[in-house]
C-alpha cells in the first residue's frame, strides 16, 4: 500500500467508530468499549474481545442532561447520550476507570442509563509508588477477568496474557516510532496525525500494527513521504508545536491548525501519545506486568503526580523535538487538567517556550475564537524569530 | 509609502492611514461591523480625508474578527498582533494593553521591544466587553457613551453580582424596582466590565506601563474602575479605537519592506 492509501484506511476507520463496530460484530468477534483514560487492554484482548476506545462524540447533548449537571467534562456526558441513542448496542460490556470525578459520576450514570450493557469498573489506586497498590490492582484485574468471563470471554490464560502483552508492546512501540518520524514530516496534516491516532482506539491493534508500520517504513523511504506538497504554503514555514491535553481531534479545529500553519511535531494528550509511553516489562508473570505498566505510567494529569513531573516532562519534550510552542488544548470542565496547567504553563514561561491554552469540548460549534488565538499564537512566536 | 489597515469588528469598522510607517495621515471609523459596507466606507474615507486615491496605496492589511473578508487585503493579521503593534507605536515602552471590543476583551503582554509576548482571551461570552455595556445601557435607556457620564455622578456603586449578561440584566431590572438611583447602578455595571477583564488580565500578569483599546476604552468609568481595581495607572489615547488598525497599518509597512 502507499502512504497515501494507508492514510486513507486510517482517515476512514477514525471517522466511522460505528462502521468499525459493525465490522468487527459482523466478522463474530466480541467487542469491549473502554471509556477514557485508561484500561487493562491487554486482559481484554488475551480473553477473545476486541478492545475499543469509548471517548464520546462532538454531538449535541440531550438525554444525558438529565443525568448530568452542567458543569461535568462533555466526553463523558456524551458518552452517556451515545449510550442511551444505543450507539454501542452489540458491545459486551463498557469498561469505566475511576480516574477522575467525572468518570466516578459516569460509571454510576451509565448503569442507570444504559441497562442493556454491563459495566465493569476498573479502580486504580493513587499512590502508585508503593506495594500496597501493586496488590489493589492485582486484585482488581482479576476481578475484572473474571468479570469478562462471565460475559462469555475465554477463562484468563497467562501463555494468552503474555501474548497480547506482547502485541500491546509492539503497537505502542510502533506508536511511539511514528510520532518521532511524523515530527520529520510536515506534509502529514494535523488531521491525518489524529487519524492515525484515533483509529488506533477501533481498529484490532494487530491490523493498526501492520498499517502504522507500513506507514513508518514508507515515510522513510522518501522525504517527501510521496505525499503532496499541502496547498496552503511550503512546509518550510510551518511552525513546529507540541500539544498537550486530553483530546483534540475535532476536524474544524485540526483543520485551522492546518490552515494556520502549524506542524505538530509531537504531542502529550491523552487520547495519543500518553497510551503509548509505558510498555509493559517482559519476562516476569504477565499480570504482575500489567500492573508494573500501570504503576510506572507518569506525566498525566490523571495519575497522581505530586511534584507535577509533566510540566518540565513537556519542557523537555518540546526542547528535544525543537518545538518552538505548546498549545495546552483544556477540556472545559475537566478537573485533573485544569490542576496541571498552572505548573505547566509556568514552566513553559520560564524555560522561555510560547504557551497556548484553548478550551475545547466536545459541544464546539463556533471555532472563530479558537482560530484567532490559534493565528495570534503563531504571529507571536514568528515575531521572536525577527 | 502609504499603508493602509482596516480592523473589521463585530460592531464597528476601523481605518488608519499611516505615512512611511511613522506619520498617522488620516483614521476613520463607521458603526457598521461585519456583514456590512461599513470597511468600504472607512477606506472611502480614509483616501477622502488624505486625498489619495487607491492607486497611491502601497499596502493594505485586514484585521479583526472579519479579516477574512477584506479580498482588497495583501496580508490578514490577528487582532492581538495589530493592538499590540498599534498601542506600542503610540505608547512605545508599553507592557500591558487591554482590549475591550464589542463581543471579547483581550489582555496582551509585551516585552520590552514591544513584541507580544503572551495573550489571553475572553471567554467566548459577552461578559466584560462592549455587549455587555451596551445590553446595560439599554435596560437603563441610556446610550453607551452616555454610561461613563452618568457613572462619574454616582455618590456609591451599587455592584452586579451576576457575570452572565442574561442574569446581570434581571438583576439590574430587580435594582430598578427597588428603586436604586441609576447613576449608583451604572458605576456598578461599569465596575462589573472593569473586574471581569481585570481578573482576565491577572492570568496574564500586569507589568505597567498598561494601556486599553477598544471602545470600551473611551469609557472612563470602566477605566477608572479597572485602574482601582489594579492598582495601576492606565495609559488612554483619544485613538484608543484605532490600534487595530494603526497596528494593521504598521504591519503592512514593515512586511512590505521586509519582502521587498
Ligand atoms: S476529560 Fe477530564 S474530567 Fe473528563 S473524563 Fe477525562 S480526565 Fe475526567
Amino acid at each position: 500500500m502507499t502512504n497515501q492509501e494507508i492514510l486513507s484506511v486510517l482517515a476512514e476507520a477514525a471517522g466511522n467508530p460505528k462502521k468499525q463496530l459493525h465490522h468487527h460484530l459482523s466478522q463474530g468477534r466480541k467487542v469491549v468499549a473502554l471509556a477514557p483514560v485508561y484500561a487493562p487492554e491487554e486482559l481484554i484482548h488475551s480473553q477473545g474481545f476486541v478492545p475499543m476506545g469509548a471517548w464520546g462524540a462532538d454531538l449535541e447533548l440531550q438525554e444525558a442532561k438529565a443525568f448530568f449537571p452542567a458543569f461535568i467534562c462533555s466526553i463523558t456526558q456524551s458518552i452517556v447520550e451515545l449510550g442511551i441513542r444505543g450507539a454501542y448496542e452489540g458491545i459486551h460490556a463498557m469498561v469505566i476507570p475511576t480516574l477522575c470525578d467525572s468518570l466516578k459520576v459516569l460509571t454510576q450514570n451509565w448503569k442507570h442509563a444504559v441497562p442493556s450493557i454491563p459495566l465493569i469498573v476498573t479502580s486504580y489506586p493513587q499512590n502508585r509508588g508503593i506495594p500496597a497498590a501493586q496488590d489493589y490492582l492485582k486484585s482488581g484485574f482479576v476481578q475484572i477477568s473474571e468479570k469478562l468471563e462471565e460475559l462469555g470471554g475465554t477463562p484468563f490464560s497467562e501463555e494468552a496474557l503474555a501474548k497480547s502483552i506482547d502485541l500491546y508492546n509492539r503497537h505502542r512501540k510502533a506508536m511511539r516510532e511514528l510520532s518521532s518520524t511524523l515530527g520529520k514530516h510536515p506534509r502529514i496534516s494535523a488531521r491525518q496525525r489524529s487519524d492515525i491516532f484515533k483509529s488506533a482506539h477501533f481498529m484490532r491493534k494487530e491490523d493498526h500494527l501492520e498499517l502504522v508500520e507500513g506507514l513508518i517504513e514508507g515515510l522513510s523511504d522518501q522525504e517527501s513521504g510521496g505525499l503532496p506538497h499541502r496547498k496552503e504554503d511550503g512546509p518550510a514555514s510551518r511552525t513546529r508545536v507540541i500539544t498537550t491535553g486530553i483530546l483534540a481531534d475535532h476536524p474544524r479545529l485540526l483543520n485551522i491548525l492546518d490552515e494556520t500553519g502549524f506542524h505538530l511535531v509531537a504531542d502529550d494528550l491523552a487520547h495519543e501519545s500518553r497510551q503509548y509511553r509505558t510498555d509493559a516489562p517482559t519476562g516476569g508473570a504477565p499480570l504482575d506486568a500489567l500492573v508494573e505498566r500501570f504503576c510506572k505510567q507518569q506525566h498525566c494529569s490523571v495519575l497522581f503526580d505530586p511534584g507535577k513531573g509533566r510540566a518540565s516532562y513537556l519542557a523537555d519534550l518540546a526542547t528535544r523535538e525543537n518545538a518552538r510552542g505548546v498549545i495546552y488544548f483544556m477540556t472545559k470542565f475537566c478537573d485533573p487538567e485544569e490542576f496541571d496547567l498552572v505548573p505547566v504553563k509556568r514552566n513553559c514561561d520560564a524555560a522561555g517556550i510560547p504557551f497556548l491554552s484553548i478550551e475545547v469540548d466536545r459541544q464546539m460549534s463556533n471555532f472563530s475564537q479558537a482560530r484567532t488565538a490559534l493565528e495570534t499564537f503563531k504571529e507571536m512566536i514568528e515575531q521572536r524569530r525577527m | 509609502m502609504y499603508s493602509l489597515g482596516i480592523d473589521i469588528g463585530s460592531t464597528t469598522s476601523k481605518g488608519a492611514l499611516l505615512a512611511d510607517g511613522n506619520r498617522i495621515v488620516a483614521t476613520a471609523l463607521r458603526n457598521a461591523g461585519i456583514g456590512t459596507d461599513g470597511p468600504e466606507e472607512v477606506v472611502k474615507e480614509l483616501l477622502r480625508a488624505s486625498d489619495l486615491d487607491e492607486g497611491q496605496i502601497g499596502v493594505t492589511v485586514s484585521t479583526g474578527y472579519g479579516r477574512t473578508l477584506y479580498p482588497e487585503a495583501h496580508y490578514r493579521v490577528s487582532e492581538l498582533t495589530c493592538h499590540a503593534l498599534g498601542a506600542h507605536f503610540i505608547f512605545p515602552g508599553i507592557r500591558t494593553l487591554i482590549d475591550i471590543g464589542g463581543q471579547d476583551a483581550k489582555v496582551i503582554s509585551l516585552d520590552g521591544a514591544g513584541r507580544m509576548s503572551n495573550f489571553q482571551m475572553n471567554d467566548k461570552c459577552a461578559a466584560g466587553t462592549g455587549r455587555f455595556l451596551d445590553v446595560m445601557a439599554g435596560i437603563l435607556q441610556l446610550r453607551a457613551g452616555d454610561l461613563a457620564g452618568e457613572a462619574a455622578l454616582a455618590e456609591s456603586i451599587c455592584p452586579i453580582s451576576s457575570t452572565c449578561t442574561v442574569f446581570a440584566e434581571s438583576e439590574v431590572i430587580s435594582h430598578l424596582a427597588q428603586g436604586v438611583n441609576r447613576k449608583d447602578l451604572v458605576a456598578g455595571i461599569c465596575e462589573s466590565v472593569a473586574t471581569r477583564t481585570g481578573s482576565l488580565a491577572k492570568r496574564v500578569g500586569v507589568t505597567p506601563p498598561l494601556a486599553m483599546s477598544g471602545g470600551v476604552a473611551l469609557n472612563e468609568g470602566v477605566r477608572g474602575a479597572l485602574s482601582r481595581y489594579l492598582g495601576v495607572e492606565i495609559l488612554f489615547s483619544p485613538l484608543a479605537q484605532f490600534f487595530g488598525g494603526l497596528g494593521a497599518a504598521l504591519y503592512g509597512y514593515q512586511t512590505y519592506n521586509k519582502e521587498n
